[in-house]
């Protein structure tokens, strides 16, 4: 039974409508930051403040996640002058900040605190690097790591592609449909002067390069980089406080997992993620389906993420998730864009989190790309998604986040305009 | 030789397993209350929760469910292997293990799902402990 089995959609129920993300901001987006963690971290609270308006004195609560590779709330705290009611600084990496924003609305709702700021800081490329090497080439082979080490399974890309392969084996699913996801998200970040890689690509250049884990090319993988994302939660009465129009917490769904999540392969199909078991819970408690959604940010560790996320939700049917992203869909101008922003396969590495904070900014209609501002401070979107261009999603509603950890973990966040 | 990683002891409840790859024996557990098939090896069945767990010797024939391959490897024990493939394999008595496929020309090409395959020991480098590996049948 799912935690919404009993529950009527039509009735406001889980804190629908109730919290608001209220601020969001990032350091840029580099390799070679120069920086601690905690600087980053301290950077990226301290633009999400500003960005909300928010008074050191009204944000009592913070949050982070991490492999071990980042700086704890408190530090991050005190380097901002804030004194905090609550903090919990989790393990975990991507599908944590869908998670977290859940866990600060129950922060709130226990009275624990007023308002939460989420962060998360990495030098995913100058320090601890997500692609196998660092810390877990030296882990020690004992405990679980006997049944993956001996067999040369270490990183993201050698931990997914298996499912991958089985989907394509069970499905049809080919190299080329896929090379899309890579190719619209390129788009997308051509229009994001803050995205580490903002050339356009085609199918030909990720089919051209060059084999890392089959069948994973390298234009197939995110980017490494250095940096730190933020974002503050609070309850939606308080949001008319703060600058922004505020995006609303429609529901959030955290670390939803398939059966046997210690080894989630031994129970197939493989092909079946967890979003297959997300879409029970987060659909009725925030009372829309796949149709409502106006963009999504479907996780793009890779360029299968993004697909098998979408297919299990329910944005396709099962199976045909390699039409759906290689049909036009999810570009700008299409029905349903996806990871405007450029993700990780473009923008840049933050677990997920830089994600949200792409379509709370879509959500307000104050993307910021480069169309002109006005005289205050507003853009003036031409919706012309070229190169260099607008990266505003016209008449953005709702929005759906689809976090993912491994394919037997994810998360999800669904907000709606403010 | 290779020089893949070696299991680390104490390790209560899998020495058994590793004990058995040393005596060229794949070991696999069965639930002496429903008679679940327990792979890898536990202390409790994970579909019941009886602790009574017996050990069992596969035949060590299977079918690949699904596998990958790693082109490269800067780890110490893989930086030399080359291209290497890592395996879901589907065994005849119904669990499903990772390992990896070996014994073939090419990894990258010459894998498929579907194909037979049947463990083999492969010695090690360093270390008194064979790592479970298959080999295509036929």
């Amino acid at each position: 039974m799912t935690p919404a089995a009993d529950a009527d959609a039509t009735a406001p129920r889980y804190l629908r409508d109730r919290y608001a993300i209220v601020g969001v901001g990032e350091t840029t987006y580099t390799r070679g930051s120069n920086l601690s963690t905690r600087a980053l971290g301290t950077w990226a609270v301290k633009n999400a403040m500003e960005d909300a308006g928010i008074p050191a004195a009204e944000l009592d609560g913070m949050m982070s996640y991490s492999n071990n590779d980042s700086t704890p709330s408190p530090m991050i705290a005190g380097d901002l002058g804030l004194r905090l009611n609550f903090y919990m600084d989790v393990y975990g990496g991507g599908s944590s900040s869908e998670a977290l924003v859940g866990l600060a609305m129950g922060a709130i709702e226990a009275g624990m605190c007023n308002a939460v700021a989420i962060f998360r800081s990495m030098n995913g490329y100058s320090q601890v690097r997500i692609g196998g090497t660092g810390a877990r080439a030296r882990a020690p082979v004992a405990g679980d790591a006997l049944h993956t080490t001996p067999y040369g399974w270490f990183s993201a890309g050698q931990n997914f592609s298996p499912s991958f392969m089985r989907h394509m084996y069970d499905y049809g699913t080919t190299p080329e449909q896929l090379a899309m996801v890579k190719v619209i998200h390129s788009e997308h970040a051509s229009n994001n002067p803050k995205a580490y890689y903002r050339q356009r690509v085609t199918v030909d250049d990720v089919l051209n390069s060059r084999m890392i884990v089959k069948p994973l090319r390298l234009l197939d993988c995110c980017v490494e980089t250095d940096n730190a994302t933020a974002l503050i939660v609070t309850r939606a009465e308080r949001a008319g406080d703060y600058r922004h129009r505020s995006p609303r917490v429609l529901g959030v769904a955290g670390r939803v997992c398939k059966p046997r999540s210690d080894m989630h392969f031994q129970h197939g199909p493989i092909s079946t993620v967890a979003g297959r078991y997300i879409r029970d819970i987060i659909w009725p408690n925030a009372g829309v389906g796949p149709e409502d959604i106006d963009l999504t940010g479907a996780y793009d560790a890779f360029t299968f993420t993004t697909m098998l996320q979408l297919e299990d939700y329910g944005f396709c049917a099962k199976g045909e998730g390699g039409d759906y992203v290689s049909s036009g869909v999810m570009r700008l101008g299409g029905e349903r864009p996806n990871n405007t922003s450029g993700g990780h396969l473009c923008e840049g590495y933050t677990h997920g989190m830089n994600m949200i904070i792409e379509n709370v900014r879509q959500l307000r209609g104050e993307v910021d790309d480069s169309c002109p501002l006005d005289g205050r401070g507003h853009r003036l979107h031409t919706y012309d998604y070229s190169e260099g261009g607008c990266r505003q999603v016209r008449d953005a509603n709702v929005s759906m986040n689809l976090g993912w950890a491994m394919p037997g973990t994810g998360s999800s966040l669904v907000m709606r305009r403010g | 030789m290779a020089k893949r990683p070696q299991p680390r002891f104490p390790e209560p409840h899998t020495e058994p397993f590793w004990e058995g790859a040393k005596q060229g024996e794949l070991r696999y557990q069965r639930c002496a209350a429903c008679e679940g098939v327990v792979f890898y090896p536990r202390q409790h069945c994970p579909a019941c929760g009886a602790d009574e767990l017996e050990w069992l010797v596969s035949k060590g024939e299977g079918t690949v469910y699904t596998f990958s391959v790693v082109r490269q490897n800067r780890m110490p024990g893989f930086i030399d292997l080359g291209a290497y493939s890592v395996a879901y394999v589907d065994l005849d008595e119904g669990f499903r293990m990772m390992s990896g496929v070996i014994g073939v020309e090419n990894p990258t090409t010459d894998i498929a799902i579907g194909q037979r395959v049947r463990v083999e020991f492969e010695e090690q480098e360093e270390g008194e402990y064979p790592i479970p590996l298959f080999r295509p049948i036929g």
